[in-house]
């Protein structure tokens, strides 16, 4: 599992430091991709209607559905190759790099590792608020729909990791011995009535089709100020 | 079974609107893929005559929903009723707020039916509005009939994403000439500020659910997110993972509810939108999400309860904080009675907060709150509609130009200042005095301080709009008294709960006061 996790934590960080919206919406689909193999990971034999519902999630809405909704529309509109997400600026890559630190700690903290299972437990939780850390970062500091749209978008995969991290983590009243049938019961437990799950999937369909009106309709955002050091950009 | 008719009636309202629309386009669409020639002229028919009836259908769904909830508080037999598997419940607290709910929403259909019949151009967006506001109005009542944390936060989710819509005006581009492109329409923008700071709002309210969910297993208990059944499964001391769900869950409803750090969307939103979307953002979501609220601060209690209080005090005083600065400086009265949200948000939260001294005197406040909201929203409606501004300087004579919404304004300025007998007074008085009694004398001398400058700056915006000199002669239609008849039944609401409390009425408060002091 931990490859994987190290990958989404590569995808999460690279398109920061890249100024194109294209490998921003790449990076949606990384992101969705790899959270859809940790899925199938945990029930390789999707066993039930929540598994290929949530593999459906992943996969179609989150990978695929979301940054082709949104690339339609910026291409449509013609939209230069280059767009920031985060200000090409050190304080923003500093806040960027600490963030993921401070999820690092914040995971050894909340996470104690005492087995294996924990440590890849310890890696999800600090993945997954490193996501939602640079999901924040993100929507702290831009003006424009489309990146607010992307922040929003990490945070919710973000949250879609912390609920597949859920069910790598065994309950501390468990032996070690129990850990294997644990880790099954847990899956099937944290999930809620299919009905919720597939209200939850819809909504999401539906804020997405809304995030792509309004990238539609929304004036893109003001060209930046012209810095009286470097002048306007290129 | 019977609350299940709140949900049900305007979820057949809203199709009623739509299917007739769409269903001879999907129709034909599949009749000449079949080859198949489909005489549709009478569906078409049909559509014109319940799109012409729309505001009807809105106040005739939004009456019976409102007659539904009033007779199941009045007949409940002290039991809560488990319906749906237990997904939903009608206890003491779907009992308070459904009918306050239904019956705001009520006066404001009866708003939109004036204005629709008065205004030919709002007519042609009638379909599309009143099928959105009784998705909302469906999605509300499933919020605060929810027994599930997670069906009441998608309830919120659906009932955001309908506003959303109705938030946007059909409107041209601002007149200055295009020169900022982010003004160009400013309704869309504030349309998308509300998206924006509920989608991340509701999203951490979300991961608080799973932080919690994993704090009940490493504890040992089964996962589960049925309000009745949590208190057992939170047994035993806090563990990190709970204390981080109920500090996320409490921060994410609080973006809902416009409470500080995340209340940028509020006056934004509250300002560009109708004002009848206002008034249902402000006085029945806002009491939907006040609910979740509720739930959350029930739930945890016994096991958090210093987290709550220090957060909620926290978020609350600096909400009044913030919306006290902002009161000073605006000059426009729908911001004004914005920011007087954001304030009476912190007030609630600071009540919530206090626990079980302020219980019943938060509840009074809250229901207070609804219909002073009410009042005040479609008020400035009707008083935008006739100035074309919304400037505070460019208005004075209200009283004398129009006299009902002059009244309505006046009446529900006292009340949002908490003048007697109004109920907000009493509540605002018993959650002073729990601010003394539990000892948080700090927070009530910065309230106090807050408050009086709120109650100044109001006045000084708010009260030479009613009383000065008119600035130029109009000429009115008359106003009718019957236009103002929903906002006269809010007010005498409003008098009920400052005067004289029904028994009943209290009973039902006193019973989700307890709730609200936990397990």
């Amino acid at each position: 599992m931990s490859p994987l996790l190290i990958g989404m934590l590569g995808i999460l960080l690279m398109p920061l430091f890249v100024a194109s919206w294209r490998l921003n919406l790449l990076a949606l689909t990384g992101q969705g991709l790899i959270m859809a193999w940790i899925g199938y990971q945990l029930d390789p034999f999707m066993s039930s209607a929540h598994a290929w519902l949530s593999l459906f999630d992943l996969l179609v809405v989150r990978s695929l559905g979301a940054p082709l909704a949104l690339y339609a529309v910026m291409r449509a509109h013609k939209a230069l190759p280059s767009g920031d997400v985060l200000p090409p600026n050190l304080m923003s890559w500093t806040m960027a790099i600490a963030a993921v630190l401070l999820s690092f700690r914040f995971a050894e903290m909340m996470v104690p590792v005492d087995s294996p299972l924990e440590s890849d437990a310890q890696t999800f939780v600090a993945v997954a608020t490193a996501a939602l850390l640079l999901g924040l970062l993100l929507l702290a500091t831009q003006t424009g729909p489309f990146s607010q749209m992307v922040g929003v978008l990490r945070i919710e995969n973000a949250i879609a990791l912390f609920e597949l991290g859920a069910a790598t983590q065994p309950p501390r009243s468990a032996g070690a011995a129990d850990a294997e049938p644990a880790l099954l019961e847990l899956a099937t437990h944290h999930g809620h009535a299919l009905s919720l799950t597939i209200a939850q999937t819809v909504i999401l369909v539906l804020t997405v089709w809304l995030f792509r009106w309004y990238l539609q309709v929304l004036p893109p955002p003001t060209s930046g100020k012209v810095s009286a050091v470097e002048g306007p950009r290129s | 079974m019977t609350w299940l008719w709140l949900i049900g009636l305007p979820l057949f309202g809203a199709a009623l609107l739509w299917i007739p629309h769409f269903g001879p386009r999907v129709g034909s669409k599949l009749g000449s893929r079949l080859g198949v020639r489909l005489d549709l002229a009478l569906t078409a028919q049909l559509d014109v005559r319940i799109v012409s009836h729309a505001p009807a259908l809105l106040i005739t769904t939004s009456a019976l929903t409102s007659a539904i909830a009033i007779w199941q508080t009045a007949t409940a037999s002290g039991s809560d009723p488990a319906l749906l598997a237990g997904y939903l419940r009608g206890d003491a607290m779907a009992r308070l707020f459904a009918p306050v709910v239904n019956i705001i929403f009520l006066g404001i259909s009866v708003y939109v039916h004036g204005r629709a019949a008065a205004s030919p151009e709002r007519a042609a967006v009638m379909r599309r509005f009143a099928a959105l506001s009784l998705v909302f109005l469906a999605a509300c009542n499933l919020a605060i009939l929810g027994n599930h944390l997670l069906l009441i936060w998608l309830a919120l989710e659906a009932s955001t994403l309908s506003a959303a819509l109705l938030i946007v005006r059909p409107e041209a581009p601002a007149s200055d000439g295009g020169k900022d492109a982010t003004k160009e329409f400013p309704s869309r923008l504030a349309s998308w500020r509300y998206v924006l700071f509920s989608s991340v709002g509701l999203a951490l309210a979300l991961l608080g659910m799973v932080s919690l969910g994993r704090s009940m297993e490493l504890d040992g208990h089964e996962a589960t997110l049925f309000l009745d059944k949590l208190p057992a499964a939170l047994a035993g001391p806090a563990n990190p993972w709970r204390q981080l769900g109920l500090a996320l869950m409490l921060l994410g409803i609080g973006t809902k509810l416009g409470l500080a750090p995340m209340y940028s969307w509020l006056p934004e939103a509250y300002d560009e939108a109708p004002s009848e979307v206002t008034a249902m953002l402000g006085a029945v979501q806002f009491n939907c999400a006040l609910v979740f609220l509720f739930h959350v601060v029930q739930v945890f209690r016994a096991g958090s309860g210093a987290l709550i209080t220090g957060e909620l005090l926290t978020i609350g005083l600096s909400s009044v904080a913030v919306s006290t600065v902002s009161i000073v400086a605006t000059r426009n009265f729908k911001r004004l009675l914005a920011y007087a949200s954001i304030n009476h948000a912190g007030v609630i939260a600071i009540g919530l907060g206090l626990g079980k001294p302020a219980g019943f005197g938060l509840l009074l406040y809250v229901l207070s709150n609804a219909f002073i909201k009410a009042i005040l929203f479609l008020t400035a409606g009707k008083i935008e509609q006739h100035y074309g501004t919304k400037d505070t300087k460019a208005i004075a004579g209200l009283i004398k130009d129009l006299p009902y919404s002059g009244l309505f304004l006046m009446v529900g300025t006292f009340g949002l200042l908490g003048f007697p007998p109004f109920g907000s007074f009493l509540g605002e008085l018993l959650i002073l005095s729990a601010l003394v009694t539990s000892g948080q004398m700090f927070v009530f001398a910065a309230f106090c301080m807050l408050i009086t400058m709120t109650f100044v700056a109001t006045g000084r915006t708010i009260f030479p709009m009613i009383w000065g000199e008119p600035k130029q002669e109009r000429t009115w239609p008359k106003q009718s008294a019957l236009s103002g008849m929903h906002k006269l039944i809010f007010l005498m609401a409003l008098l009920v709960l400052g005067i004289y409390i029904p028994p009943q009425l209290s009973e039902l408060m006193a019973s989700v006061a307890t709730l609200l002091e936990g397990p």
